[in-house]
């Protein structure tokens, strides 16, 4: 070292720099996963007792510890000939101990109470007609009355969040209005899973053979802040969520948050990919929840599917109908938007000025690889599907990440993901599962951008 | 002193019985054959400690890949399989194989000093205690070179990941080699259990009344007990699961009607007393060497007996606070969690009552006394973040995150191996025969705090901000990465620690340049401390008789009525047991067994599976007959005759 370099750093200026990076670091508590950023009440529940019990140890630890250095202080042997001594051998003292068996136990009935009013809180929705503990947990009647039902099935090693009450299935992103209790019922298809979201709740076992509960509601006010809801919390079912996601968070440890985007994680050993199976869960206003559900059911609602085209109905503009393309491949259909009001018998081939591609070709040639390539054998899309092997792809386009929330999902990493998925997530079942093997033609799809391409097309469309 | 001087002066007599069907090795025997037969409680202890600290290093090892795959996100040191194996058997190598054998190591040698005895109840049964558990060890990591790898389970292989079923490699074995090795163990375990508890209940020197036993006995006690009553729940789990995957039985296949909630209660009505039985010998030797190190005796021994008594008997009724999330109702989570609460009282008691014994003495900082007092620091705090975890809002934050892996570290390692290194620093001397190096020995304290620390403490606020344990990596962006880079550090300086002090130890034995010992280097108080170091193998040349507590401390320091007398030595002189051959061959017996069971299974060239159970009935068979032999090998035995200052 340099003299000069040897002046300015000297080793108490190292120590107390790493002391101030290790503090600056430790400062910031509002990381995805959290749980020392609580934006719910029931993790608002648990971060207080957690606190009360963090002031209580450390009270204790201050006191027994600083006893403890008093007693090795004063009663140090300073010397040879003291280390010799013999000390007078006394045995006990049944008041001081007695004394400190009480003062522990009631130290102890100090962090009783809130626990069990915590485990009443976490395991029961509060009653709607119990106005007194509404009141006294800041909730409103229409809170619960408005709660909406999540039916989440783990598997390994991904998410299915089935809406009962709205008959809509999505997979790996909750979506969840912001100011209404979510009842959550957890089953599981395989092993044990667990369901974690730091910033909502604590987590709760999904147990095979049984149907665990919890519920959660966010706190908006926190989320929002100051700032208007609406901006505050970006809209999912038009896209707008995806695109702020985007933007502010590259991945990296520069993480800045987005409002209404909590992240999740499996918290229950489940097999080789147990660390990839996270989720995410996007907080709505109510206005933009509904949104978000009517687009669900429209898209997983058999009767509005697309029908083929009927020479003897006449269409609005606007409408889709289902046609013969043969450039698509012979027998191939695509989907054509009328620009105008169209009359009785004028299909798209004998009118081709009065309708439009509704996709592009790349869209339409991935629609049917989809089919070709086996992905319809294990994924719904646009239709629930609930005993799928794979997740749900309806409106996959509005989906923010990837892969169980691993990877952002954009089209680099939905083509990795195409091409060799085993790389990504070592033992998923896309790789892995019953059926697939080295003939299956997702395996061979490593080599062909073509085809990759035109289905990353028709997934990301799906918006 | 209030004897006669004894006339014998060792005239080597061998004295074989010539009914005897098959000769036994005799009292000259030396070298390995000795150390293979030998049944001589110090020796087996040795062989416990070593086997324990050589698996010590292994499951470091595995420890320090984990490390070095969360240095960064997406690290690739390990893919996530072999990671998956690793935390499993790291978990499994540590509490089987490292903290149980070392604490057995002490039961044995330390124990039937300590009470006055010539040797364990049941000699023969001790041996094959060691050779059981040896093999335990040997069928966990023979798993690493067989079909699948080595198990990734978790070391609590919660059902159903265990089905068959649910395997991620088609006919993985690591689950089979977890289960027999499990089962191994657990019959090394009962058998030491119950030759302990036989030992101190009937073979204590006379006057040496139950509330005169040193308090490392009475843990001892206290834990083979908690041994004996909590090993069946899992060896019937273990059974169940056995039948499960070999036989299709239905017990945990939830497909079938099987309930995995079933093995969680079974695995941790097992494993909540295990944990005590992790930690309740090293509080044993910490209350052994605070007195010492503080020159009074112990504060309240009383209490501190009964409360360790009281965790050993409420440790049986805590064992769902594991199970908080898994959804058990109201009432029944409510239930455990106070008692969880209740639990920390006794635990409190010892930590008083250690400050409290030192509390007016005259404190030396020896290594023994440096980690016993590490221990206490270390384990309050692991303590504290149990009682928060006793909290069952705040366990659905913390369970199965890394707040909790930093909660049993500090109880593991902080806690337990800090103990049983103090008792290593401890008692080495009395079983080398040297002291060894103080400057060195701080050393490696020091390593090993700072390393520890660094470690383990980032992890509470690791689990805090969200990272759930058990995952081999993690992604960009949740802010880990800094705080794992300390702990990975830190886990280096502890291994480097943890090392030296393993040289330390085994080096104090060859090493002749080491400073004799003598009776009583620590001017420590029980028993153990008047014989010689090291311990001739008849440990007291004549039974002592027992005046007071602390009895080597009464006889330099105590008023005259209460020094020990000794016992006449009878006639014949010290009766010396033979070594034996029969526990080795049993226990390779039920290695073939356990073999033949892991490998009966083949798929024929039909595709048909055929079971061939030929192994495992030669196996059975090699056991059954060295129990027979055992029972047929006659008294044998020679005799010694010491001289006065001989012991």
């Amino acid at each position: 070292m340099t003299p000069i370099f040897r002046k300015f750093i000297s080793i108490p200026h190292f120590i107390i720099g790493i002391f101030l990076i290790l503090a600056g670091s430790c400062s910031r508590i509002d990381h995805k996963q959290s749980a020392l950023d609580p934006k719910g009440l029931v993790s608002q529940n648990q971060y207080d007792v957690f606190m009360l019990s963090v002031w209580i140890t450390i009270f204790l630890f201050c006191a027994v510890g600083g006893c403890l250095l008093y007693v090795l202080w004063r009663y140090r042997a300073k010397t040879a000939e003291e280390a010799k001594e013999v000390p007078p051998q006394s045995h006990g003292n049944s008041m001081v101990e007695t004394g400190l068996i009480i003062a522990s136990s009631i130290i102890l009935v100090i962090l009783a109470v809130p626990t069990l009013q915590g485990i009443v809180l976490l395991n029961r929705v509060p009653d709607a007609n119990d106005t007194e503990s509404l009141e006294k947990l800041g909730l409103d009647r229409s809170q619960i009355d408005g709660a909406i039902t999540v039916n989440v099935t783990g598997k390994r090693f991904f998410w299915v969040f089935e809406y009962p009450q709205f008959g809509i299935v999505t997979a790996n992103e909750l979506v969840f209005p912001a100011s209404k209790a979510v009842r959550i019922n957890l089953r599981t298809e395989d092993v044990i899973h667990s369901f974690w979201v730091p910033k909502l709740a604590g987590k709760m076992d999904l147990m095979p053979g049984q149907e665990n509960f919890m519920w959660f509601i966010a706190d908006q006010s926190k989320i929002i802040g100051d700032a208007d809801a609406a901006t505050a919390m970006p809209s999912v079912h038009d896209g707008e969520m995806r695109a702020k996601v985007f933007a502010k968070q590259k991945f990296t440890d520069e993480f800045e948050p987005v409002g209404g985007l909590f992240y999740g994680q499996c918290a229950e050993y489940c097999g080789n990919s147990h660390a990839y199976m996270s989720f995410r869960a996007l907080a709505q206003t109510d206005e933009d929840f509904d949104k978000w559900v009517k687009r669900f059911q429209n898209a997983q609602n058999p009767n509005l599917a697309t029908k083929s085209y009927d020479p003897q109905s006449s269409y609005e503009k606007g409408s889709l109908v289902s046609f013969a393309d043969p450039k698509l491949g012979s027998g191939s259909n695509r989907e054509y938007r009328s620009i105008r009001q169209i009359a009785p018998g004028q299909s798209p081939q004998l009118n081709p000025g009065a309708w439009e591609k509704a996709h592009s070709d790349d869209y339409e040639i991935g629609k049917q690889l989809f089919a070709s390539l086996q992905c319809v054998q294990c994924h719904a899309v646009n239709r629930t599907g609930l005993g799928a092997k794979g997740p749900n792809l309806t409106l996959y386009g509005l989906r923010t990440s990837l892969a169980a929330g691993w990877m952002r999902n954009d089209e680099e990493s939905l083509s990795k993901w195409l091409k060799n998925s085993n790389d990504i997530k070592y033992g998923n079942l896309m790789w892995n599962g019953e059926g697939v093997d080295d003939r299956h033609p997702l395996r061979n799809l490593e080599n062909d951008d073509e085809k990759v391409d035109q289905l990353i097309a028709y997934l990301l469309g799906q918006s | 002193m209030a004897t006669e001087s004894i006339k014998y002066l060792s005239p080597d007599t061998e004295n074989k019985a010539k009914t005897q069907v098959f000769p036994r090795p005799g009292q000259h025997t030396t070298g390995l054959i000795d150390w293979l037969t030998t049944i001589d409680h110090k020796k087996i202890g040795l062989m416990y400690g070593l086997t324990a600290l050589f698996f010590l290093i292994v499951g470091g090892i595995e420890a320090l890949l984990i490390r070095s795959q969360l240095w960064d996100h997406n690290m690739t040191v390990l893919t996530n399989r072999e990671y998956n194996q690793m935390f499993t058997m790291h978990g499994t190598t540590m509490v089987f194989l490292v903290i149980m054998p070392l604490s057995a190591a002490f039961f044995n040698f330390v124990m039937p000093l300590q009470i006055g005895a010539r040797d364990v109840a049941f000699p023969r049964m001790n041996t094959l205690s060691l050779w059981c558990f040896i093999v335990g060890g040997l069928v966990l990591n023979l798993s690493w070179f067989f079909t699948g790898g080595s198990p990734a389970i978790g070391w609590f292989g919660y059902a159903p990941l265990t089905d068959t079923r649910f395997a991620e490699v088609i006919g993985d074995m690591g689950p089979d080699f977890w289960i027999f090795s499990l089962q191994i163990l657990g019959v090394a375990s009962l058998l030491a259990s119950f030759n302990f508890i036989t030992t101190i209940i009937n073979m204590r020197a006379p006057g040496m009344t139950m509330m005169r036993l040193p308090v490392f006995t009475w843990m001892t006690l206290i834990v083979s007990f908690l041994i004996i009553l909590a090993f069946p729940a899992i060896t019937i789990a273990l059974v169940e699961l056995m039948f499960d995957r070999t036989y299709g039985t239905n017990f945990f296949d939830f497909l079938e009607g099987g309930k995995p909630h079933l093995w969680q209660h079974l695995f941790w009505i097992f494993g909540h007393p295990e944990v005590y039985i992790l930690i309740l010998p090293a509080m044993g030797i910490v209350s052994e060497v605070i007195p010492v190190f503080s020159r009074k005796p112990l504060f309240g021994y009383g209490l501190i007996v009964f409360s360790g008594a009281i965790i050993g008997f409420m440790g049986f009724a805590v064992w769902s606070h594991h199970m908080f999330t898994t959804g058990m109702g109201v009432v029944a989570t409510s239930a455990f969690a106070m008692l969880t609460m209740l639990i920390a009282i006794p635990t409190g008691v010892k930590i008083f009552n250690w400050i409290g014994t030192m509390w007016g003495g005259r404190i030396r900082f020896d290594t023994p006394m440096l980690f016993a007092l590490g221990f206490i620091t270390m384990f309050m705090i692991g303590g504290f973040t149990g009682i928060m975890h006793s909290s069952v809002p705040i366990d659905a934050q913390h369970q199965d995150s890394y707040f909790v892996v930093a909660h049993f570290h500090y109880v593991l390692i902080g806690g337990a191996l800090f103990g049983l290194y103090c008792g290593f620093y401890f008692w080495l001397p009395k079983m080398s025969g040297r002291l060894m190096n103080e400057k060195l020995g701080k050393f490696v304290f020091t390593l090993m705090f700072i390393g520890f620390n660094l470690t383990f403490f980032p992890m509470h606020y690791l689990g805090m901000i969200g990272q759930p344990r058990r995952t081999h990596t993690y992604n960009e962006g949740h802010g880990f990465e800094m705080w794992n880079q300390a702990a990975t550090i830190g886990a280096f300086i502890l291994g480097v620690g943890i090392v030296i002090g393993i040289y330390q130890f085994v080096n104090s034995f060859f090493n002749k340049k080491l400073k004799p010992a003598g009776k009583n280097p620590w001017d420590a108080r029980t028993l153990e401390w008047t014989l010689s170091s090291p311990v001739k193998e008849y440990n007291f040349s004549r039974t002592p008789i027992i005046k007071a507590r602390d009895q080597a401390w009464e006889n330099n320091y105590g008023s005259k009525e209460n020094h020990s007398e000794k016992e006449p030595l009878d006639d014949h002189g010290v009766h010396m047991p033979d070594r034996s051959w029969w526990p080795l061959v049993t226990a390779l017996g039920l290695f073939g067994l356990c073999l033949g069971m892991l490998f009966h299974r083949n798929i024929d060239p039909s595709g048909e599976l055929v079971r061939n159970y030929t192994v495992a009935i030669a196996g059975g068979a090699v056991m059954v007959f060295g129990i027979i032999m055992w029972a047929l090998e006659g008294p044998g035995g020679y005799h010694l005759f010491p001289k006065e200052e001989e012991e």
